[in-house]
């Protein structure tokens, strides 16, 4: 759009397009875009602000929270992250696999509470629902991969895409049919009732829990890919199928390993994600889903640090943006429009900043 | 002959059969008769399952006959072990229903033909190894004739089965007695043995006339050929103008939905198909027209004001005025969202569409808009249209404006495929760039494709505003987009007749089987699973579309010239 027209000829036709062509509709709406959204967020923000209906300890705890459901969708993204860095694809069915892991720990933290077990022994109750649900998940992904996705490989982009989007509805209702329609509440786990000070900020024990072991889960997938061999073929099918099997990776293996890690951390997201809502139902998956590959397109999709990045900060934006930007508007019920926050943020970034901030610099990515 | 070659598909079939059991599937289609007082459909789904995992086992395999039988015989064995197993763990005390919640004593019993649990065992693994034997013995057939004939004739009678709602109604209507046929939903044992015999019969005698009736079709001067086909097509027209009043309201109305899905996937084929675009929030459109005609007509609309003067004043009191107005905004909004988007990759754009129908979807639901948009209540009393005589909330006048509509919508569609914007969007969605040195202007064509599919999606909105009534939040959320994907999937991708045979499949047929209800979003994610894997240019191809297709996946050429080998 923006290469010099060539000289024009005096046909009729061509004036026309020209014409059009010199009227950039498309920047206007941007500009026009972007422009309104500064002003509504700036708008919004200082009238919330100048009203004083939150105090500085209302926006710590919205932060906190923030900070909390990001690190679940840090650990969704990352799975996200690391399939569309190696086959180049959305799995969209992974908000499914996030959801089948917990979803079958259910049964096993009920049984767990119906003999005393949750809360005479809780860590170690806690590991096996832990161990239960990455499993689940894990299997989840594998057979996801294995039965639907391979047969797939080297078809159009959009095949495949298609594809996830069948196998997200088909596990949904998979699940329903087994586990039932219902929300189910996770049993209360007692230890983890209460709260914490820690550096003068008063917390739930659930949000510091998942903070830190979302950011521990990260560091170890870190040094996994970084230093052990699968991690280093894993890079090496993203950057270049064919040389990598030349190179003696086998590279079916290597793709099953992406599975199964991606499904091994919505598993383990499964659980936190309990700890800080405490419900299960069959379509649970399907939001956190979507905002957790916003949070990976945010970041940079195909970098785990953006995963993480992207997590944390759509978390927070979600938390604190709907009190912040539309209290002051007088909008009734702010939190009623969260998944609009999600989604403006997933469109914005897509049109203005589609290698996110931190794959901007791996160019090649795209 | 080798017993392990069928322990593989007999395992999968097993496998398939119990997942089908623990979803609940089988228990729920149990309810449906399917020959009353013999079988169910519940059952037929389980032999059906054996009978396909033969079929294919026998192709495989040198030995037809034993092969099938054997793969019958594994999948029945590892139903009746499965269900020993949880009459066992029951027995025991183990509560499987906390969990499974889909196991339950009507399954149980289902799979065990109602008899004791090993008796029924026996009797599930005899029936398995019989419907094997029979698949897998089909396939040694050598006579044609016979096996197609016997495919055939089981089809038939399944169909009439299944499709008894609209027959019965239809054939009563007709005025003729259905008593003979049909009882309590199912087929009865006569009308069984007689559609059995006339499927036979009949497909015996078409497949005997086929080489005569090829002969006639070769030798027909060119002119009557036309002929034939002009009143072919005067046949359909007419049968589609009587079919309302032959079938009655109940079918009319699920004929109207039909029409509706094949409204929007005429709208969706031309993002979807022609341009290639993915397109996962078609809902918005159809909201917006439906919204739009809702807020123009009702009178719990905002716009009428204190007085009592409503936006009537200015003509819109019904839908026929409203309705120009909201295609123009919706085609405006389809642009203002087109616009910024369009530039994106083809897999993000699917995905920020997604999240534009989200966001439609929340901020029609939400408080803030509530006043406007009537939040969780809707919009109601939207009015009826004149003339008075005929009232579009009957389902059997809607129907002849949904089809009217659909006409105009399938000769656009007809027509712009091979239209010069048709070419460019053909070219568009082979090779992006490509298209762009050749000098189309890429944004300015995805924006027109956009545009009308926003267009003909809002028709699809504002009639049915106008069939319901009243609006509703949930009637637009993502299961619609999904529903109208799976419709020009199934179909076939930027084929027409695709999209009426996907709408006719997906939407009339779970329609009729209420029994589905539940498991259609599974069905759907199924197919469109099953499609992708086994044949992505759909039921019905468009020829181009194909041809890309199988380009891209690297597997045979699928145009060779007249008389060239592949060697």
């Amino acid at each position: 759009m923006t290469a010099p027209a060539p000289a024009p000829t005096p046909t009729e036709q061509s004036s026309r397009r020209l014409r059009f062509e010199r009227i950039p509709m498309r920047r206007i709406i941007l500009i026009v875009l972007s422009l309104s959204i500064i002003y509504g967020v700036v708008a919004g923000s200082t009238a919330t602000l100048r009203t004083g209906v939150f105090t500085a300890e209302d926006w710590q705890s919205l932060i906190i929270n923030g900070l909390a459901r990001g690190s679940v969708y840090a650990l969704i993204a990352i799975g996200y992250t690391l399939v569309y860095g190696i086959l180049f694809m959305i799995n969209f069915a992974h908000g499914e696999v996030f959801m089948s892991g917990v979803y079958t720990a259910y049964f096993v933290a009920v049984a767990f509470a119906g003999n005393g077990f949750l809360n005479s022994n809780p860590l170690i109750a806690i590991a096996i629902l832990l161990l239960v649900s990455m499993a689940v998940s894990v299997f989840v992904a594998v057979i996801l991969e294995r039965l639907a996705y391979r047969p797939l490989r080297g078809a159009p982009r959009l095949v495949p895409l298609i594809t996830a989007i069948g196998a997200s509805f088909f596990l949904q209702y998979t699940f329903r049919g087994l586990y039932g329609a219902n929300v189910r509440a996770y049993p209360n786990i007692e230890i983890l009732q209460g709260k914490w000070t820690i550096f003068g900020i008063q917390m739930l024990k659930t949000q510091a829990i998942v903070i830190v072991a979302a950011m521990l889960l990260w560091v170890l997938l870190y040094l996994f890919v970084a230093r052990t061999k699968t991690g280093r073929s894993m890079r090496a099918v993203g950057e270049d199928r064919e040389i990598a099997s030349l190179m003696g990776i086998n590279v079916d293996r290597t793709i099953v390993a992406t599975f199964a890690i991606g499904g091994a951390l919505a598993g383990a997201a499964g659980i936190l994600y309990v700890f800080l809502f405490n419900q299960v139902i069959f379509t649970m998956g399907f939001l956190p889903g979507i905002k957790a590959f916003t949070a990976a397109v945010l970041g940079g999709i195909g970098s785990i640090t953006g995963a993480a990045l992207g997590g944390l900060l759509l978390g927070i934006l979600e938390a604190v943006g709907p009190n912040l930007f539309l209290t002051g508007a007088n909008v009734p019920s702010p939190n009623q429009l969260q998944p609009v926050i999600a989604f403006g943020i997933l469109v914005l970034v897509l049109i203005f900043l589609p290698g996110g901030f931190v794959g901007a610099s791996e160019e090649k990515r795209a | 002959m080798n017993p392990t070659a069928a322990l593989k598909p007999g395992l999968i079939g097993g496998t398939v059969v119990i997942y089908l059991a623990a979803i609940g599937m089988v228990e729920r289609f149990q309810d449906r008769n399917v020959i009353t007082g013999v079988v169910g459909l519940g059952v037929v789904l389980i032999l059906l399952t054996i009978a396909i995992a033969a079929y294919t086992a026998a192709r495989k395999g040198r030995t037809p006959m034993p092969t099938g039988a054997l793969v019958g015989l594994v999948a029945g064995g590892m139903v009746a072990l499965i269900t020993l197993g949880f009459e066992g763990l029951i027995n025991a005390g183990v509560d499987v229903r906390g969990m499974f919640v889909s196991i339950t004593p009507g399954l149980l019993e289902t799979l065990e033909f109602g008899l004791n649990p090993a008796l029924g065992a026996i009797v599930m693994a005899l029936a398995g190894g019989t419907t094997g034997l029979v698949a897998g013995g089909l396939v040694g057939l050598k006579d044609e004739h016979l096996r197609s004939s016997i495919v055939f004739a089981v089809s038939m009678t399944l169909l009439i089965s299944l499709g008894e709602p609209i027959l019965r109604v239809t054939l009563g209507n007709l005025g003729i007695p259905t008593n003979w046929l049909y009882e309590l939903g199912g087929l009865t044992i006569a009308g069984t043995i007689i559609t059995l015999l006339a499927g036979f019969g009949l497909r015996w005698w078409l497949m005997g006339r086929k080489e005569k009736r090829q002969e006639i079709a070769a030798h027909m001067p060119e002119d009557t050929r036309r002929t034939w086909g002009r009143a072919s097509l005067i046949a359909a027209i007419l049968a589609l103008i009587a079919l309302p009043w032959v079938v009655g309201p109940f079918v009319s109305d699920v004929l109207g939905t039909v029409g509706l899905y094949v409204l929007l996937g005429l709208g969706l084929n031309i993002v979807v198909g022609y341009a290639g675009l993915l397109d996962l929030g078609y809902v918005a459109f159809f909201a917006v027209g439906a919204y739009a005609a809702a807020i123009f007509t009702s009178p719990a609309s905002f716009l009428v004001t204190e007085e009592g003067e409503t936006f009537a004043a200015a003509g819109f009191t019904n839908i026929w005025f409203a309705f120009p107005f909201v295609v123009i905004i919706a085609v405006v909004i389809g642009a203002m969202i087109g616009a910024p988007v369009l530039r994106l990759r083809g897999d993000y754009l699917a995905i920020v569409t997604l999240g534009f129908g989200e966001i439609i979807r929340t901020l029609v639901l939400s408080d803030w808009l509530a006043p406007f948009l009537g939040g969780a209540q809707g919009l109601t009393r939207i009015p009826a249209a004149p003339p008075e005589s005929f009232d579009l909330r009957n389902p059997q006048h809607i129907y002849y404006v949904i089809l009217a509509f659909c006409f105009v919508a399938a000769y656009i569609s007809y027509r712009l495929a091979d239209s010069r914007v048709g070419r460019a969007w053909a070219a568009m969605r082979e090779d992006e760039d490509v298209a762009e040195a050749m000098g189309i202007s890429v944004v300015r064509y995805k924006l027109l494709a956009f545009a009308m599919g926003a267009g003909v999606g809002s028709l699809g909105g504002v009639f049915f505003a106008a069939k319901i009534g009243s609006i509703f939040p949930n009637s637009f959320g993502l299961q619609v987009s999904i529903n109208v994907l799976a419709v020009i999937i199934l179909g076939g991708i930027g084929s027409i007749p695709g999209v009426i045979v996907g709408a006719a499949a997906l939407v009339g047929l779970p329609e009729l089987l209420r029994e589905f209800g539940e498991f259609r979003l599974l069905i759907y994610g199924a197919i469109l699973i099953a499609i992708m894997i086994f044949r992505p240019e759909g039921l019905l191809p468009n020829k181009r579309r194909q041809r890309e297709l199988h380009e891209g996946a690297g597997s045979a050429p699928v145009e060779l010239p007249e008389g060239a080998s592949p060697a």
